[in-house]
This record gives C-alpha cells, structure tokens and sequence, in this order.
C-alpha cells in the first residue's frame, strides 16, 4: 500500500514540470543551506583527524558542570513556559473579556509588541540597572542594599517579560474565538461565573495552553543573551555554555556537541507541538477579534481586577522602555545627565553603514523570506510528493538550532572556494530567510488547512496546471500568510544577533553588533539610540504591514496579522 | 508595487559595488581593541602610508574563533591587539605567519614570540578599581592589598571577569599566584575566599567597569585601560594597586598565514610595533602602556602608575599551565559554593 501510494505519488510528481521543478529547487536550496552546513558541523563535532569518535560527546555527559547546564535550561525553560503562559492568560483575558475600549487595547498590543521587536539585552540590561544593589527600585525607591540582580529568578523574569506577547498572541484568538454565547448559556443556567470560568472557558482554552506553553519553552531554551548578561555565577545554561565553550575556551568541538545536547529536547518540543498539540487545535479562526462587548460571564469586579493587574505588567514594561529612552538622550547614563541629542548624532554618521547594510539585508531578505515560506508551506500543506515530510522537517532545523551553532556552521560551510559566501551579504540574508522562515511557513500551513482544497480541484479540474493553479487561486489566499513571514524575516533582521555575530564582515555590518560593540565600549548612550531607532523602525514596518493584511480584508487576515509576532 | 523588489536589489547591488570599489589594496584587519581605541590608531597608518584599513572589531574569543574557521581561505591580513595569550592559542592552529618587524630586536623577550608569531605594541596592567561614594559610605579607605579585598564590608560588591572567557581574569589569577610565589595551594584558598564577594564574573574583562562605575557594584579588578576609561567617562572611581604587586598582560599584533595582501599587512606590522604609533596613544587618550622602549609613558598614565608594584606575568609558565589552572578555577572557585 505505501510502495503503491508512493509509486503514484513519484508518476503524478514526474507528470507535473511545475511541481517537479519547485520540488528539485527547494530541495537543492535545503541541501546547500541546511543540509551541508550541519554536516560538517557534525563532521567537525565527531571527527578527531579523519577518525570517527564519540569521544567529546562522552566527555561532555560525563561533566557535571554542563549535565547541571542542562537540567538548569530545561528548568528555565519550563519555569518561563509556566509564566509566561499565565501573563499571556491575564492579558488575553483582559482584551477580550474585560470590555476595554478601542484605545486601551491598542495601548495593550503596543506595550506587548515592545518586548517582541527590541534588540537582545535591553530588557536584561534594564533589570541590572533597577534590580542592582543600587537600582533605581530595588535602592532608590524600595530601600535595599545588598540585593543581586543575577541569578534564576531575574532570568526567568527578563524572558518572561520578553517572550510572554508570543503567549499573549498564541491565546487571545482561541479565548475569543471561544463563543461567548457558551459562557453566556452556562450563566442564564445558572452556573456561578468562577463554575463557569472553570469548567467551560479553562476547558476550551488547554490547547492553547499547551501550545503557547510549548513556543515558550523552545523560545527560552534557545535564548542565549539574557542568561549571558543575567544568569550570574551559581545558574549556567546550555546555549550560554555552548557560546562560551567556543567563544571563551576556544574549544568548536565542545560548543559543538553541547549544541547538540540542546537539539534533543528542542526537537521533542518541536514533534510534540506538530504532532500533539497542533492535532488538538480545532478553533475556527474567524478574523473577528476587535473590540468586544464586556462578558456578563465576567463579575465587573473581575474585570476591574484583570484590568488593573495587566495594566501594572504593562506600566513596568513601558518603564523598562521610557529608561532606554532616557539613556539615548542623556550625556553619560548615571553620571551625567545632562540633556543631549549627541548620541543619535553618533548613530547617525559613524553608525550610518551599520544601519545602511541592515536594512538593505532586511529589504533583500524580506521578500525572498516571505516567498519561501509560503512555497515550502503550501507544497507541505497541499502537494503530495516523495520527501514531503522530509522537507518539513528540514525545513525546520535551522530554526530548532542554537544561532551561534548556526553561524559558525554557515562560517566554516561557506569560506572555501567554490562556495566561499562569507564576507558578502548573501550568506547573512541566506542565513535570516532559513532560520526565520519556518514561521511563514507555519503561517502558511494553518491558513491552507482553513481553506478548502475543493477550490483548487474546482481549477485543476478546468484544465488548469499545478503552477496556474498556484498562481491563480491559492497565492492570493495565502497572501496574508507571505506578509506574516516577511514580516517576521525583517523583524529578526533588525533584531538577532547570536547567528550573524559570526557573519557579519569587513564590508557588511549589523546594527545589533554595532550595539554590543557600543556596551563593551562603555558607550551606552549609542547603544541605546541604536536600540530606539531599531524599535521605531521596526514597529512602523510592522503597523504598516498589520493595516495592509487589515485592508486585505481576507477572513484570515487578522489571524496572519497575529501570527506576524507570533513566533 | 511589482517594480519595487527590484529597484531595491538595484539599489543594494549599486551600494555593494561601491563598498567595494572605494580604495586600491587595503589592509583587512580583525581588531580585538575596542574601535574607539583602535580607529585612531589606523587613521594614523593611513596618513602615514596612504593604505587604507578595513577592519571590525571582535572580542578576542570570537576573533580567534574565527580565524580559525577562515582558515583555509582567510579574509583578513592581520590580527590587531588583544592579550598575548589569545596568540598563544592560535599559533597552535597554525593561523600565524611569524615575521619580524624592524623594531623586534630592540623590544624586550616580553614582548615578542621568539620566532616572530606575534610581537607585542602595548602592554596592560591590571588595577583595582572602587566606586568613590561607594568607599565613602562604609568608610574604607581604597584597596591597597589583596587581603583589603576579602574585607567583609565587600560582601557581594565586587565584578570581575570570568576566566573562561576573559585574558584580564587569567591575567588576575597569574598575578595572585605569583604574589604567593606560584604556591597554588594558597593561591586557590586566597581565590575561594574572593569568591565570597564577588557579585558576578563578567564575560568580558571591561564587564563590570560600568556597574563599579555606577555604583551597582563596589569595585572590581580591572585593566587599567578599562578602569581610566570609565574614569573619563565621568564616573567617580577610585584606581589603587596592591602593594604585593599585581600583574601586567602585553596586547600583540600577528600576520594571518595565508594573507591576501601580505605587504600591506606587514607595513601595518611594522607601524603599530614602531614609535611613530605607540607615541600616538598618549595623543588619543589610549591609556596603553607602549611597549616600544623608545617612546614615553603618557605623563598622566605615569603619575597613575608611579609606585605602584606591577610585574609582567611569564608567559611561558602562563602558557604551559593555564588550560590546568583555569579548569580548576572553573571547579573550584567559579561553580556553586
């Protein structure tokens, strides 16, 4: 029955040039920027002078230091997944259920999208300077000395704070696409209004749950910024030990390996959310997620309860955002404060080709990001053809993998004659379109499995080929999902560090590296410019694309607006 | 809107080419200073010799990293500042292509590989370095011995760099165990007892100036390079050194092997080892002590340096044993307590 089911699959795939051809170069653009790179990564990891050997990975489990690095990530992990799946909670429930008006809810999603477009260690740097032992609150307003500002807790707070929106984004359709009239049904029964919460919206709502919980923890265990700036001394994490491995002790096979060790649980992050999780998904997304009356499920003390605890969440991350600003425009942040526009001066003429070469790679990887993702999603999602499932895993991999392990791979894969791409932009937009990609084409992959296939048999039927059919009726149904991942390609473009770190060269710089450059140099104040100008950048890009999907007026428009952020 | 992708690409394509074309033969270099330091430095080669550097700056991890990885087809021709054993490393990568410049013979064995790997053009001691208010608000006077830093009024107070990453915490540990005539016993004793008030180990060796200098934290041992930076930059700190003496790290210069434009690098080679740059630090303000014995410490830095007790740290017994000693480091001093 397979053999048959894949002997037709390989006569239908033959008979169609147009499927055949995009199947062939998706496949050769994997194999030479997926594929090879993590073959001699591994090459490199499991070879000792031409010699197969075990011998580092055997090493690496045997020390306690990295076996506790890496029960400590899946701790941190697991504790920013819980957290941050509760804010998110609070925070969908209050924009949809406590009756806010159209300007709170837009204040709400701006102060959640913050923390998604900043640069790295700006909220980790914010905390060092609140939290210190002469932190403007833990000192300056609360009183206490001799307070550490390293350490788990201030870890897990900082990502919380970073990664909660994609938790926040992830449940506020599900809990609004959960019809009210149940609820409202439940109450007019009878049912006391914390019966209901528990019995009818919780329910309804766990596989939300379970998937913002699973994008947490991928999110935290791949983050290697924060814990490299907060996690102190006595709590060391994987993806922290890998870079430093490489980094510090000058040992690539080490780095390597640890990398490795992480890929284990990220890979079963990544099979449960595909295979469990996303089966259990079944809300209808509706695209109906503006304003709502308020719920009579609600008590209007409830109401005024989520409003307010949302709104102290949302005052501290504006808080940590007004102090970037402020050490943008100050002479010396905490010794001099006096007034100055000198630092945009800076970023402005020395920063200039830092910021020109980003956005030029951000502009290059934009359209070819979003490209991608729909094509390699919509041949997932629609096409049957030998290796699909193959391609989807691939596809992924790059994603699932720590960037500092994905740019030294790219380093060593792409140096040498005939492939010698490093030095040149394309081995950093190459490096963004395969690594933050697999989001469009998630995007993609919900959105066609919304739409139904009878459209495109109505096409193939009339006599049209695969390519026209594509062309003619899926893109423009897709379309919202193509801006969801090009916008997502540009956000990271503008904001990722760990991978292009090692790419960037003599004639193509990034403002993110710019930025850490700033912050050895003690030069603050450009490096927080850097940051605002980033967050402006990004968040005008992002409005404009979110009202262009508006104006679409597809039905899944509004989700694909979400997914944007989402992850 | 069909048109715009490709007047975009045009447009990157246009600026590409320009980058490209701008100047005949440049120098590539990876420089380990920071740019604020290094920058200056190579506007001077340039007037000098009219040869432009192109160069980005990398912590001397990632710049050896990767060097290394470039290996087969490197991108730059030489490799600019950074602690001596950062070079110790990489010529066991075989990364290197040793040449002497004119001014090797007059420089001191310190500073120089005796086959020409590397050649030092500064050298870097290390300081303590306490925040002012901080000093005067548990009315201490500023650290002038190792022990001065084991004082209770310490507690959770102090920043500095990690070994595993950093040259200024190796440094830091070579200078304790030469105070205790390399008796590793006591060295390790003595370190686990800082351990108590140490806050955090910073990635980098400049990590924790801007905490001290904020008064996040009370102090920290520091290049002084760093420690005066952050004295310019307007923050009240305090610069002492042990009377026990404490230790000093030469910054080095090497040509890559397999160099695309060897000449230019070795003109760069023989401008950065030579007086004509190193009588230029004082000029920037790039608190470097010159390596060359020619030129003049910048009377500033001498008034900050005089008396103190500084002694350079042997590389060659640094060399030989500091994969062993930053290991135990890492076992005994850095993991929990």
């Amino acid at each position: 029955m397979a053999t048959r089911g894949l002997a037709s699959e390989t006569r239908r795939l033959l008979r169609d040039p147009a499927l055949l051809g995009a199947v062939a170069v998706l496949w050769l653009l994997l194999a030479f920027f997926v594929l090879y790179p993590v073959a001699e990564l591994l090459v490199r990891a499991f070879s000792d002078e031409g010699r197969f050997t075990l011998e580092p990975l055997l090493g690496s489990l045997a020390d306690s230091h990295h076996r506790a690095a890496f029960v400590n990530s899946l701790i941190l992990a697991g504790t920013v997944g819980v957290l941050g799946t509760l804010l998110g909670f609070l925070f969908a429930m209050t924009a949809t259920r406590a009756g806010l008006g159209r300007r709170w809810l837009t204040a709400l999603d701006a102060a959640t999208l913050l923390p998604l477009v900043s640069p790295p260690f700006t909220i980790s740097i914010a905390i060092v300077f609140s939290f210190g032992p002469k932190g403007f609150i833990s000192h300056d307003l609360l009183g206490l000395d001799d307070i550490s500002a390293y350490g788990f807790w201030s870890t897990a707070l900082a990502e919380t704070l970073t990664y909660f929106p994609i938790a926040y984004l992830t449940l506020r359709p599900i809990i609004a696409a959960i019809d009210s009239n149940l609820e409202e049904m439940a109450f007019s029964l009878g049912g006391s209004r914390w019966r209901i919460f528990r019995t009818v919206t919780v329910p309804l709502a766990v596989p939300g749950f379970a998937n913002a919980f699973l994008l947490l923890f991928a999110a935290s265990l791949a983050d290697f910024a924060t814990p490299l700036i907060l996690a102190g001394n006595s709590f060391s994490v994987l993806p922290t030990q890998a870079y430093l491995q490489i980094t510090g002790m000058f040992d690539f096979k080490g780095g390597a390996v640890l990398s490795l060790m992480l890929l284990v649980p990220a890979a079963a992050v990544y099979l449960l959310q595909r295979y469990w999780v996303g089966r259990r998904v079944y809300v209808t997304v509706t695209g109906k997620v503006g304003q709502r009356s308020r719920s009579r499920a609600i008590a209007p003390w409830a109401a005024v309860l989520l409003a307010v605890a949302t709104a102290l969440v949302a005052v501290a991350i504006l808080y940590f955002y007004a102090l970037l600003l402020y050490a943008s425009v100050v002479v010396a942040f905490g010794a001099n404060n006096s007034f100055t526009w000198q630092h945009y001066h800076v970023i402005f003429t020395e920063g200039l080709p830092a910021i020109r070469d980003t956005l030029i790679i951000a502009l290059i990887g934009m359209p070819l990001g979003g490209l991608y993702g729909v094509l390699v999603g919509y041949l997932i999602a629609r096409r049957r053809f030998p290796g699909r499932q193959a391609m989807e895993i691939v596809s992924m991999i790059n994603y699932a993998l720590p960037g500092t392990i994905v740019g030294i791979a790219y380093l060593i894969a792409f140096n040498d004659p005939p492939v010698a791409l490093t030095g040149g932009a394309l081995i950093i937009v190459a490096c963004y379109v395969f690594r933050y990609s697999p989001t469009g084409i998630r995007a993609t992959v919900a959105l066609l499995q919304q739409i139904d296939r009878s459209l495109e048999e109505a096409s193939a039927s009339l006599g049209a080929g695969s390519g026209q059919t594509f062309r003619r009726v899926t893109l423009p149904l897709i379309a919202p999902a193509f801006f969801a991942g090009l916008g997502v390609v540009f956000i990271r473009s503008m904001t990722a560090i760990s991978a292009t770190i090692f790419l960037v060269s003599l004639s193509w710089t990034l403002i993110t590296v710019r930025i850490l450059e700033n912050m050895t140099e003690l030069a603050l104040g450009p490096a927080a410019a850097f940051s605002v100008f980033v967050i402006v950048v990004v968040f005008a890009v992002v409005s404009g694309l979110s009202a262009l999907l508006l104006r679409l007026r597809t039905p899944m428009a509004g989700a694909a607006a979400r997914s944007l952020l989402g992850g | 809107m069909k048109r715009r992708p490709f007047s975009l690409l045009a447009i990157a394509i246009w600026l590409a080419g320009l980058a490209s074309a701008q100047a005949a033969d440049p120098v590539n270099v990876y420089s380990i200073w920071p740019e604020n330091y290094a920058r200056p430095m190579f506007q001077e080669f340039e007037k000098a010799t009219g040869i432009k550097v192109n160069f980005i700056r990398f912590s001397s991890g990632e710049a050896l990293a990767r060097v290394i990885a470039e290996k087969n087809n490197p991108r730059i021709d030489v490799l600019f500042g950074g602690p001596v054993e950062t070079f110790a490393a990489g010529i066991k990568e075989g990364i290197f292509q040793p040449y002497k410049s004119p001014s090797f013979d007059k420089l001191p064995t310190r500073f120089k590989h005796a086959d020409g790997q590397w050649t030092a053009i500064a050298d870097d001691p290390l300081v303590f370095m306490t925040n002012a208010a901080f000093l005067k608000g548990k009315s201490l006077k500023a650290p002038a011995s190792w022990d001065d830093l084991l004082d209770p009024a310490y507690k959770n107070q102090l920043q500095m760099a990690d070994a595993r990453t950093s040259g200024t915490a190796v440094t830091r540990i070579f200078s304790v165990l030469e105070v205790n005539k390399r008796d590793e016993e006591k060295t390790f004793a003595y370190l686990k007892k800082l351990r108590q008030n140490v806050q955090l180990y910073t990635k980098s060796g400049g990590g924790g100036t801007l905490p001290v200098g904020l008064g996040q934290a009370g102090g920290g041992i520091f290049f002084i390079v760093d420690a005066l930076e952050t004295k310019a930059k307007g923050y009240d700190v305090v610069i002492s050194f042990p009377k026990e003496g404490i230790g000093s790290s030469a910054e080095a210069i090497a040509l890559i092997k397999g160099a695309k434009n060897p000449e230019g690098g070795k003109k760069l080679i023989d401008f950065a080892t030579s007086a004509a740059m190193q009588s230029k630090l004082s000029e920037h303000k790039v608190n470097f002590v010159p390596a060359s014995p020619d030129v003049k410490t910048d009377p500033a830095l001498a008034e900050v340096l005089k008396g103190a007790n500084i002694f350079p740290i042997d590389d060659e017994y640094a060399g030989a044993n500091r994969k062993r000693i930053v290991d135990r480091w890492v076992k005994e001093v850095l993991g929990p307590q």
